[in-house]
């Protein structure tokens, strides 16, 4: 058997690159057999565990109403699926989020960009932001409940606090570390300060900006959860509490599981848009 | 010669320290006058200061007679380290229209005239390209067509081939003379390569560093009359090229010590 680290290696080998790491001679089905091994290697320990569940909960946990077998679960998320319901609640909660986090980013760029670039705004702000940065964003719900009501509205303008203050800060320390050089030929070549915070400073930033939007991107999604398990009647978060509270647990543990394949696939998404746009930006060889 | 630039007494304070003690010359329209000195004798500075990246503590730069207080567009900077200088997310194409941009060029003229001052150094082939896609020379290339784009009156230099090797530098030394030539540029070039200094210019500046009190900055004004077009082979063994050497580097070493 190979060394884990080759074989992950060669997992991770892109298929038609040379692969590494295996056995120099031996027959091609042999190769064939170890490399899906290899690839199934990551899957070994979740698929022992569900089962391991799934036998508990048939066996010994036969009769409690707080935890249900992953086919139960795997029953409830597809009726979930059919009915319609799964759909509903994650376009409400990625809805927020994404509003959230784009009022947030909007805001966050333009006033890092501002604090960057003035060091005499960045002290007058800093006592302003120090008091309202550390705020919980989960203790807003009330203030935000009783400002909106429930809804969409009371959601999104919690995301988009909790998101700011990450997004603001990541901008402007970006902004203070653009290439000094850049700037003075800003001013030698008379760009005028709309043009410098657009042709210099923005593309200077984007690569660190998408990580920030990547860290904004999970707190969205976290922050706009907590606000509907905790208070709003909608969303992904709603849809669990409530199972939970008519004693559902299959249909909780779908919907668990679901919150957690939607915030995957939303951080690896931004996290291959943030590669394309570094590739794109000039970043070549 | 009516003089473009005139330095008045200029003198640079900057933490505290005198950078440059007061000094006086005039540059004159189309004269290619060279700065040279050890480091650390305000070099860098003074060309700062008269392009207004700088505020003199003492005395006044003036352009025409007008105090130069800011940059302005007829006035270009070429600066020593091209990497930084050039936008990376841009390509050469896209680096020279940021002056033409800056100059509120219409959009429509943009490409007759990157084409032209690409044409002029030599990048015709490469406009397409990334400044990382591209060697330090031709970087550096990159950045004096950005320069003439902006159709500049003077032209301040910083050591822009100090950070080349030597074949690249002589090739880019030729092509810079022949460019001034038929723009017509007053150059203002800051070097510590006397060899270069005398190649290149009509005068030669020798700024010294810790002059003393009371003293000038500026030590040595040499005129170099050697003709020109000027070429590596012969004007280097020019006898007013190999005289004027010896002078300079005779000076540089006793203020060195």
């Amino acid at each position: 058997m190979t060394d884990p680290v080759d074989s992950h290696a060669v997992a991770a080998a892109a298929p038609g690159r040379p692969k590494q790491g295996t056995a120099p001679s031996g027959g091609s089905a042999l190769h064939a057999v170890k490399s899906v091994g290899a690839k199934l290697r990551p899957w070994w320990f979740p698929v022992a565990a569900l089962g391991g569940y799934e036998w508990y909960a048939r066996t010994i946990g036969k009769n409690s109403d707080a935890i249900a077998p992953p086919t139960a679960a795997a029953k409830a998320f597809f009726t979930a699926i059919t009915d319609g319901s799964l759909w509903g609640a994650t376009g409400f909660t990625l809805g927020a989020a994404a509003l959230g986090l784009l009022i947030a980013a909007v805001l966050g760029i333009a006033s890092g960009i501002v604090l960057g670039l003035s060091k005499r705004t960045a002290r007058m702000a800093f006592f302003s932001i120090e008091v309202f940065r550390p705020v919980p964003s989960v203790a807003l719900i009330p203030l935000s409940m009783l400002v909106f009501g429930f809804g969409l509205r009371m959601e999104f303008s919690i995301v988009a606090f909790a998101s700011f203050w990450p997004l603001m800060i990541l901008t402007q320390a970006a902004v203070q570390q653009v290439e000094p050089r850049l700037l003075e030929v800003s001013r030698v070549l008379g760009l005028s300060p709309a043009q410098r915070a657009f042709k210099i400073i923005l593309p200077a930033i984007v690569p660190r900006l998408f990580v920030a939007m990547r860290l904004g991107v999970s707190i969205a999604l976290v922050v706009a959860v907590t606000v509907e398990v905790a208070a709003n009647p909608n969303g992904m978060g709603y849809a669990m509490m409530i199972a939970q509270q008519s004693m559902d647990p299959g249909l909780m543990l779908a919907w668990l599981f679901w919150i957690g394949v939607v915030g995957y696939a939303i951080n690896f998404g931004a996290l291959r848009l943030e590669r394309w746009v570094n590739r794109r930006m000039g970043a070549v060889a | 010669m009516t003089p473009i630039l005139t330095f008045n007494e200029v003198a640079i304070h900057l933490g505290g320290r005198e950078i440059l003690s007061p000094t006086s010359f005039d540059v004159g329209r189309g004269e290619f006058v060279c700065i040279v000195g050890p480091s650390g004798c305000g070099k860098t500075t003074l060309l700062r200061a008269a392009t207004g990246l700088l505020l003199a503590s003492g005395g006044e730069v003036r352009r025409h007679g007008k105090l130069v207080t800011e940059p302005t567009r007829e006035v270009s900077f070429v600066f020593q380290d091209y990497g930084r200088a050039l936008l990376p997310w841009r390509s050469v194409e896209g680096n020279i229209s940021l002056a033409l941009e800056a100059a509120g060029v219409p959009a429509a003229e943009r490409p007759a005239r990157i084409a032209d001052v690409l044409a002029k150094v030599g990048l015709s082939k490469h406009a397409y390209k990334f400044p990382a896609q591209l060697s330090g020379g031709m970087q550096q290339r990159v950045q004096i067509a950005r320069c003439l784009a902006q159709k500049p009156e003077v032209l301040m230099m910083d050591e822009p081939f100090g950070a080349l090797d030597a074949l690249t530098r002589q090739s880019l030394q030729d092509e810079l003379a022949r460019l001034v030539r038929d723009e017509g540029l007053t150059v203002l070039f800051v070097t510590h390569d006397l060899e270069e200094a005398i190649y290149l210019g009509d005068r030669v500046i020798a700024l010294q560093a810790n002059p003393g009190p009371g003293r000038p900055s500026l030590a040595r004004m040499i005129d170099v009359q050697i003709p020109r077009p000027r070429d590596q082979l012969s004007t280097k063994e020019h006898p007013e090229f190999l005289k004027l050497r010896r002078e300079l580097f005779a000076f540089i070493e006793q203020s060195h010590d």
